[in-house]
């Protein structure tokens, strides 16, 4: 391998300094990180997957097997990258992988020899046994021998982002056809987004000399396109995949032309791109042959080999044996031995056409007719191969085997939505199905290999697009194509190159014309000419002796066959191996290729790194969090703030003791003997209006509200349809049609949703409108003994006298000019108030409060404490309404009473519901010194062996310092529940078991005193 | 609330907002848009999203029986027929935020689904901006308005100047 002096897309006078496995090497601007590998000799890029084989750079696009590398060190590493796909950068480090202790010496290629053993399903046969758990024993060791690159394991410290693109007409691929068809559609007028995976725009055309009729045309439409402000070409931009309503997945890569991406620059970007319509110019891949040894270093699609030579000005081999059955090869031969190799062509068929044969021999070129390959001699490289021919074998000497088995359409992308692609009998390839609506294909992937009728495709796909788009400006879609010019732009044209003759641009060329083919015949007979191993996906080590053992096991399905043999499964999803592996199952089973059919094409068509996708959303922006109008007054008064949800909440606070448990003990003790504040804005608020709204909620609660005078509120508890408790809280009626209803913090986007199906669905008869108005309303809880001597102080012209405002009351007035709404409400069982006022003036309100609240011994209270209130009281809350319990499990049925018709209530008959076994709701308290209770600890009777699933749980515990000692709430089968009976409390998870006794779960204050009066 | 980040290429002004809802009842719609169109001033929008500009006020239709009205300070309240529908005052529950500069189309297109250059002046969408449902107004040709939850909002901001700092 050489670099020369000429030829190529590359600028000679800017090297680039990289690595490879610790190497320093030296390449050019506009390099591929495989071109300039092969530049600097390395003929060995990977070790395989499974038998650890040698391998070389195999293609120069997105389908190579072979190369894969890992680039870049700690956070940025980033595994199983195709070299071949690599933009040169300086500074890049790139590593082989799959390797140990080096590529060149690698220890697990002893997994060769034991091959016979590792064939297709070989560890569904093997490592089944002698126990159901040795899989994962054997696991382990597998996993060692057998694999790709490792991912990093430190953070990325790379920025990531995701960006939603609109376009008129998108077009993917900008070869030939893709430029023809932004260009045409852009001059009708529409906003085009032209898409290259390649940092090149060029396509094909890339593979032709710079300096030819092919490589001016290319260097006018690009000249042309950037001066057009409607169209916006994104190069190093893969289309990775087309969904509903034409839009299509695209990875921008950013950071591939810099190891180091400036700081705050983008490295990835995701996209999705919502067309109008699309136009797929995705072209075409080029298929290998199979033969023993088809996978040692120095086999390469002939198509990479040309690409090299005239992209990248490397030339891969002095002696090179073209293996083809099909004229693109000879396009390489010409070009490889014009500079400078000696290259004979082996051509499987009878008779090449004889205009071929005659270049063939003007350019130098041997060509063997009636030639298969059957093998290539090397080790470490290819050192000669193997020909069979009717006079017998033959060996020739080689340092490179350039094969080509025809060309497959890139239809991945046309099939991601369900269209089958349909087989062509004249090409024997698969081309696209029916696409959809605003949906259209030019180019290569139709199976047109004619340059001429590719650019004349696209540019009517670009108007048919353009007129799908914008029907209104059809009239203007009329624009035809360019007519051949002299100067430079499209059409521009030459006397060699047939395939764009001046005189006619749409005309299809001579049969000589460069991307003419004739296919091969798929599988042929040519798997077992030689002895040795014959790959057909050369990075999941699949060979055709692996496709016959699945046939002959019985996996003939070519989705079944995929699966057994995991062909297509790399990273690589089976670009260059999935037409040779159908074909060959065709041939197994006597059928057509088309009557086989293909495996289902899936997004992604080439890898979407994981950082890509997050974009953002990671870290503080992993989700947004909600801050109620109290918060900084919480943060900077030293409180532990807890995500909750979404919500941020005080969840203790530092003043109040040095720890959570110390703290939410102090902070209820206060509550209870003087008054605390709690913050609870996160509550759900929901105002139901209208003239039929108290009828709704007499529906949707299984307790009255119809009767609810204005100016009172009542606890109510919704069902589920299943009669499964919902969720509970109180509602409160602050007009004749106007109720405003509050819901848990947890499920209050829940019941919103709920109430707004119930109106749309079930009852769009109901005059009543639901708003959420959480965000309206800062709300905030008063509660304690001196509860109401520190509202009287903090609103002195509101009368909160018992009289004016009792238990369960609301009061009205106003609050720095906004409203103000308190409700006498208790969750804690003390005497409490809920103060609601205009969101805006919250923290004002509560640090009023405060102030006024302080000579009384006011202090604020979190979110632990809150808890711990509740258990006391005995109020059931999430871990009891878990979507498993009744009204009758909770203690809960009388408030339903004899009522019907609510939302529920039919299905809450269903007898599984009235098991005596059931759990009900108790209270349990600890009855041994120094030992505490733990939610979620099991109940068994002291009798009992402690396993299964035991009589019951624990849900909700606290210590009380009223009680000094260890309560909590459970959940408890019937028949254990006697108030008195003694339990074990088993927590598996700490291996304590904790004696307590089953009791009321109304801790304190049985008959509601504290907070009457 | 104050003023958010103002970086150098997008401005992030954060104001409070007046926002009266009116629903009307299906029975009883289109009695309920005769009698609201002329009290605010003249035609209500048509589909869903669009707005309509009355005496500096924005009208915005935000589900197909249910109007906001916008301004920018606190706005009395209209009664509506009860027979025909109702109103509810919103404004404490959303803040305004305005965004400016010339980095706006860079930074939505990383942060919601709209079509910047097809998106009219005095034209809203309801859009998904990072998970939380927000009114999105253009108000100029590097302007616009976000009416968003007044919990979400610092949140918004935060992620708002992150993306903004990632735009070149």
């Amino acid at each position: 391998m050489k670099r020369l002096n000429k030829l190529g897309r590359i600028d000679r006078s800017q090297p680039v300094a990289f690595t490879f496995d610790g190497k320093a090497m030296t390449g050019f601007r506009g390099d591929s990180l495989a071109s300039a590998m092969l530049a600097n000799g390395v003929k060995i890029a990977g070790r395989s997957f499974k038998y650890h084989r040698p391998r070389g750079i195999y293609s120069a696009g997105p389908e190579e097997p072979n190369a894969l590398v890992t680039l870049g060190t700690g956070g940025r590493r980033e595994p199983n990258l195709p070299a071949t796909t690599v933009e040169l950068a300086d500074g890049l480090v790139a590593e082989s992988q799959n390797r140990w202790p080096s590529l060149k010496f690698d220890l697990q290629s002893i997994n060769s020899w034991f091959s016979p053993f590792l064939a297709a399903g070989f560890y569904y046969k093997t490592f089944m046994g002698p126990t159901r758990r040795s899989w994962m024993f054997y696991e382990h060791f597998i996993r060692k021998a057998a694999g790709l690159g490792r991912a990093g394991e430190q953070p990325d410290p790379d920025r990531y982002e995701v960006r939603h693109l609109f376009a008129d007409v998108a077009v993917v691929g900008a070869g030939p056809a893709g430029l023809a068809a932004a260009l045409a559609a852009a001059e009708a007028g529409a906003n085009v987004v032209l898409v290259e995976q390649d940092f090149m725009a060029g396509g094909y055309l890339l593979s032709e000399t710079q300096d030819g009729e092919a490589g001016a045309w290319l260097a006018g439409m690009l000249v042309r396109l950037a001066g057009m402000a409607n169209v916006s070409l994104m190069t190093r931009t893969s289309a990775f995949g087309t969904y509903d309503g034409n839009v299509l997945g695209l990875l921008e890569r950013h950071g591939s032309r810099s190891a180091d991406p400036k700081q705050g620059e983008a490295r990835q970007t995701l996209g999705l791109l919502r067309a109008k319509s699309i136009v797929y110019c995705t072209g075409s891949i080029e298929r290998p042959l199979t033969f023993a040894n088809n996978d040692r270093p120095g086999v390469m699609l002939a198509s990479a080999a040309r690409i090299y030579l005239n992209r990248y000005g490397v030339l891969v081999g002095k002696r090179v044996l073209v293996a083809a059955d099909n004229d693109s090869a000879y396009s390489a031969a010409f070009d490889l031995a014009a500079a400078g190799a000696q290259v004979t062509i082996a051509d499987s068929r009878t008779q090449p056409a004889p205009q071929l044969l005659e270049q063939a021999r003007r350019a130098g070129v041997a060509v063997r007719t009636k030639s298969t390959i059957a093998k290539a001699i090397g080790g470490q490289s290819v050192r000669a191969v193997l020909l069979v021919e009717p006079s017998g074998r033959v060996t020739l000497e080689s340092d490179l085997v350039a094969v080509s088995g025809g060309w497959s359409p890139t239809v991945h992308l046309t099939s991601h939505l369900g269209s089958k692609p349909v087989y062509r009998q004249d090409i024997r390839a698969f081309v696209p199905g029916k696409v959809g609506a605003g949906q259209f294909v030019a180019g290569a992937v139709t199976g047109s290999f004619i340059l001429g009728t590719v650019i004349d495709e696209g540019h009517r796909a670009g108007n048919e697009a353009f007129m799908f788009c914008d029907a209104t400006r059809s009239s203007r879609a009329r624009v035809q194509r360019d007519p051949p010019k002299t100067d430079a732009g499209p059409g521009v044209v030459g006397d060699e190159n047939p395939g764009l003759r001046e005189e006619s641009p749409l005309s299809p060329p001579p049969e000589d014309a460069r991307l003419s083919m004739q296919v091969s015949d798929g599988v042929g007979g040519k798997m077992t000419l030689a002895k040795g191993k014959a790959f057909v996906d050369l990075q999941m080590d699949v060979t055709v002796s692996d496709i016959a053992l699945a046939h002959q096991e019985g996996y003939r399905s070519v989705e079944h066959l995929k699966r057994y043999t995991t062909l297509g499964m790399g990273t690589d999803q089976g670009k260059t191996s999935n037409f040779y592996a159908l074909s060959a199952m065709a041939g197994l089973r006597g059928m057509a290729i088309p009557d086989v059919g293909t495996t289902t094409f899936r997004p992604p068509f080439t890898p979407v790194a994981v950082g890509a996708l997050a974009g953002l959303s990671h870290g503080q922006h992993y989700k947004p969090f909600r801050r109620t109008p109290i918060h900084d007054w919480h943060v900077s008064n030293d409180a532990e703030m807890l995500e909750t949800g979404l919500w941020m909440r005080p969840w203790f606070y530092h003043a109040s003791g040095h720890d959570v448990n110390e703290a939410y003990v102090a902070e209820m003790r206060n509550a209870r003997e003087a008054a605390g504040l709690m913050d609870i804005s996160t509550l759900g608020k929901i105002a139901v209006q209208g003239p039929d709204a108290a009828e709704f909620l007499d529906r949707v609660y299984v307790n009255g509200f119809a009767k609810l005078p204005v100016g009172r509120a009542r606890y109510g508890v919704m069902l589920r349809d299943d009669g499964i408790v919902f969720d509970d809280g109180t509602t409160t009626r602050v007009g004749d049609q106007h109720f405003f209803m509050t819901t848990s913090t947890a499920r209050a986007a829940d019941v919103m949703s709920r109430l707004e199906f119930l109106l749309d669905t079930a009852w769009p008869d109901l005059r009543v409108s639901v708003s959420s108005v959480s965000d309206e309303w800062a709300a905030m809880s008063v509660a304690g003994p001196k509860s109401r001597d520190i509202l009287a102080a903090a609103f002195p012209d509101l009368d909160v006298s018992n009289d004016a405002l009792p238990h369960m009351g609301l009061l009205e007035g106003r609050y720095r000019d906004k409203p103000l709404r308190i409700i006498r409400l208790s969750f804690s069982g003390e005497r409490a108030y809920e103060i609601y006022t205009g969101a805006s003036v919250g923290k004002e309100a509560w640090c009023r409060l405060m102030e006024a609240g302080t000579p009384f011994g006011l202090k604020p209270y979190g979110l632990e404490a809150l808890g711990a209130l509740r258990v006391e009281k005995g109020h059931v809350a999430g871990p009891e309404i878990d979507g498993r319990t009744t009204l009758d499990d909770l203690g809960l049925r009388r408030m339903a009473g004899k009522r019907s018709g609510f939302v529920g209530e039919v299905l809450g008959r269903r007898e599984a519901f009235s098991d005596p076994e059931r759990p009900r709701l108790v209270g349990l308290r600890c009855v041994e010194d120094g030992k505490r209770l733990r939610g979620g600890a099991i109940l068994f009777r002291p009798s009992e062996p402690v396993q299964g699933h035991g009589l019951g749980r624990i849900t909700s515990t606290t210590y009380s310092p009223t009680l000094d000692a260890w309560v909590g709430l459970g959940l408890l089968a019937s028949s254990a529940a006697q108030e008195g009976a003694e339990l074990i409390a088993h927590y598996p998870l700490k291996g304590e078991a904790v004696r307590a006794r089953v009791v009321s779960p109304t801790f304190l204050d049985p008959k509601g005193e504290w907070f009457h009066g | 609330m104050a003023n958010g980040s103002d970086q150098a290429g997008l401005g992030i002004a954060s104001q409070d907002c007046g926002i009266v809802q009116f629903d009307g009842w299906h029975d009883a719609r289109a009695r309920f848009e005769a009698d609201l169109a002329p009290r605010l001033g003249g035609h209500l929008p048509k589909k869903v999203g669009e707005t309509t500009y009355q005496h500096s006020k924005l009208v915005v239709r935000i589900a197909p029986r249910r109007f906001w009205l916008i301004s920018d300070g606190l706005l009395p309240p209209i009664d509506i027929d009860p027979e025909l529908g109702c109103m509810l005052q919103l404004g404490e529950g959303r803040v305004r935020l305005g965004l400016s500069g010339w980095k706006i189309k860079h930074v939505l297109e990383r942060c919601v689904v709209v079509d910047w250059d097809s998106l009219q002046e005095g034209e809203g969408v309801l859009v998904g901006f990072h998970h939380v449902p927000v009114l999105l107004l253009r108000t100029g040709s590097f302007q616009c308005d976000l009416f968003v939850p007044r919990s979400f909002a610092r949140s918004l901001v935060d992620w708002i100047s992150d993306v903004s700092s990632g735009v070149r």
